[in-house]
């Protein structure tokens, strides 16, 4: 499915959590068939500064043409984001890069998300209670406090759904690697096949996810975030280089997050 | 000029000759910014463009420099990609097709190009002339960069010293000539010298058939807070919005010196009258570059832009904005308003 640039407009941006919140757009049909892990390149009527568009994955796409982005203002462009007033307008970019592996009932997928990386992994999930595989995943979700855990209504509506807080105050105390590993423990002791781990979050986040399938035999995808200009393959700049054993890697030692990914198998990519 | 009778002009002629070449449009897209054309397919009608300038293409493909490699800046972004390109061979088979078909529709397709020492350079001209020819044509110019760091020379840029850019020009053209091609030899300067004027000259003695100004400026970012250079290399080249004065200047300077071969003027255009800015400065035409990253169909509505700035202020013919800059001694008008 090939991107169409368009203009949307905001009709309303909800509050979640300390400076998280959701854009829902209009005027994005062109997005209907975006799949989960799938991005837009997306700037607001705000002059020439900052200059760039900023890459956000979906977190959904709605009936009558609209969307919504989770987003966590973390910079400037995100900041003007969060300041955004129904009514604004947005150029889009999109739909772009590659999903995650669609829900099958031939898997059974852990769905690990870090923070704002929630989105796509909602995503996901809502395509596989959607396919009808919703007991076929679970997701697995951790953030630094419970104020950060937002949208978890949402996710329990969908699936099993673990936690972790870096403070404790929900779930399993710690990194999301904990009750990670108790799942693949637990599902190991049955004598099941490794399940497949579907990974948004912070770069260490999922490095660390990385290391506890290496341990597992898990497959395993992430879903990275570059430094994006473009988000269409022209800039050159979102570069990260593949693993020395990727396939091809010695005739290209580079991937480029916008158009090979965003959304990479582990063991093909450095970060 | 402005038409006799002060009406507007019911259409506007928008074309002009640059270096030999006719184009039905003054707006291009720079180096680097547009891929090799086809990635754009779908997100504007490429061929209304006035032309495009390729990726700098070099003799062997190249990989390109380590992650991060650009960061943002006010009203810019620096970036140091490394000059990744698919190298002459992979440009012939795989991106020329494309392109040829683009000529073919009336749009003025450069090759942007370099070589990493002197003998490269030449090469990678001689390579690019002949493989066009072989295969029936389809480029206009080639777009010599000449802001690459010489391996041979502790990595000093080609282009800062006047006699060595005149020298490697020299060679490139009588290449060009001897293999009996008709490319014309643009040579797309760097702005990170003194004297832009003694470099422009030293390029025109060489024989190039154009200028191409600017290129981007060498800078860094920092991240205090980690205390950390922002993009891997350090050093990178900035452009966007930021670097449009700096440009501006360098082509009014080239223009006012009566350098004998027409400018082609790039650095942070966005708009149909900034565009119009770099025409009235001396430009013949105009490169888009970043704008196209925030928005696909940037060089597009630049020139939607052009057109109507020159039916808003009864400009009959594009080309007549060409060096048009009034410097008479009025009071400019208030600029901060
Ligand atoms: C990401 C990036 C890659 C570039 N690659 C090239 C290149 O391969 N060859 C070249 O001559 N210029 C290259 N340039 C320079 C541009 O063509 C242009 O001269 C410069 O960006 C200034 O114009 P702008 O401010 O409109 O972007 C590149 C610029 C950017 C931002
Ligand atoms: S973001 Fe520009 S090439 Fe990937």
């Amino acid at each position: 499915m090939s991107a169409s640039a368009f203009t949307a407009t905001l009709i309303e941006r909800i509050e979640l959590g300390p400076h998280v919140f959701v854009l829902r757009l209009g005027g994005c049909e062109a997005l209907a068939g975006t799949q989960p892990g799938q991005f837009v390149m997306m700037r607001g009527d705000w002059g020439r500064d900052p200059l760039l568009p900023r890459a956000f994955s979906l977190l959904a796409v709605l009936p009558g043409g609209e969307v919504t982005v989770l987003i966590k203002a973390a910079g400037r462009g995100t900041a003007l984001c969060e300041r955004a007033a129904p009514g604004a307008r947005f150029s889009v970019l999109g739909p772009l890069g590659r999903a995650f592996p669609a829900p099958s009932a031939d898997r059974h997928d852990l769905l690990v998300a870090g923070g704002v990386g929630l989105a796509p992994i909602l995503m996901q999930a809502d395509a596989a209670a959607l396919a009808g595989h919703a007991a076929r995943c679970e997701i697995v979700y951790g953030a630094r406090t419970v104020a950060d855990l937002v949208l978890r209504d949402a996710c329990e509506a969908r699936t099993r759904t673990h936690y972790s807080t870096d403070d404790g105050s929900l779930g399993t105390p710690g990194r999301v690697t904990e009750p990670l590993a108790a799942r693949l423990r637990a599902i190991a002791a049955t004598g099941a096949p490794p399940p497949t781990l579907l990974v948004c979050g912070p770069n260490p986040m999922m490095a660390a996810v990385r290391t506890l399938a290496r341990e597992h035999g898990a497959p395993c995808w992430v879903s990275l975030e570059g430094e994006m200009a473009c988000g269409y393959g022209v800039c050159l700049g979102c570069a990260v280089a593949a693993a020395p054993g990727a396939p091809g890697a010695a005739e290209r030692p580079y991937r480029y997050v916008c158009k090979d990914g965003p959304v990479f198998p582990a063991e093909h990519v450095e970060w | 000029m402005v038409s006799p009778d002060g009406a507007a002009p019911a259409a506007v002629d928008l074309g002009v000759s640059y270096a030999g070449m006719s184009l039905k449009n003054p707006i291009l897209t720079a180096s680097g910014t547009f891929g090799y054309g086809q990635e754009l397919e779908g997100l504007l009608d490429v061929a209304s463009l006035g032309g495009l300038c390729t990726k700098g293409i070099s003799p062997a493909r190249r990989s390109g420099n380590p992650s991060p490699r650009i960061c943002e800046t006010a009203s810019g972004m620096i970036n140091s990609i490394g000059l990744e390109n698919v190298g002459v061979d992979g440009f012939l088979d795989a991106k020329l097709p494309y392109l040829a078909g683009l000529t073919r529709a009336g749009s003025s397709v450069w090759v942007n190009f370099f070589g990493t020492d002197f003998d490269g350079y030449v090469e990678c001209a001689r390579r690019l002339a002949e493989g066009v020819a072989a295969r029936g044509g389809g480029v206009s110019a080639l777009e010599m960069n000449i802001s690459c760091p010489n391996v041979h020379a502790g990595g000093l840029e080609f282009g800062t010293d006047p006699a060595v850019a005149r020298k490697l020009v020299r060679a490139c053209k009588d290449t060009l000539d001897a293999a009996g091609s008709p490319l014309r030899l643009l040579v797309k300067l760097t702005p990170n010298i003194t004297d832009v004027v003694a470099l422009a000259r030293a390029v025109a003695d060489g024989g190039a058939d154009g200028i191409t100004l600017i290129n981007t400026l060498s800078a860094m970012a920092i991240d205090a807070r980690k205390r950390r250079p922002r993009i891997a290399t350090i050093f990178g080249g900035l452009s966007g919005p930021a670097i449009k004065p700096v440009a501006l200047r360098m082509v009014y300077q080239v223009h006012r010196a009566r350098v004998p071969i027409p400018i082609c003027g790039i650095g942070g255009i966005t708009s149909g009258e900034d565009a119009a800015e770099f025409l009235l400065a001396g430009a013949s035409c105009v490169q888009v570059g970043t704008q196209s990253f925030a928005e696909p169909g940037a060089a597009a509505r630049v020139l939607a832009e052009l057109t109507a700035f020159c039916r808003e202020t009864r400009v009959a013919r594009v080309a007549d904005l060409i060096g048009a800059l009034d410097t008479g001694d009025t009071r400019p008008p208030a600029c901060i308003t």
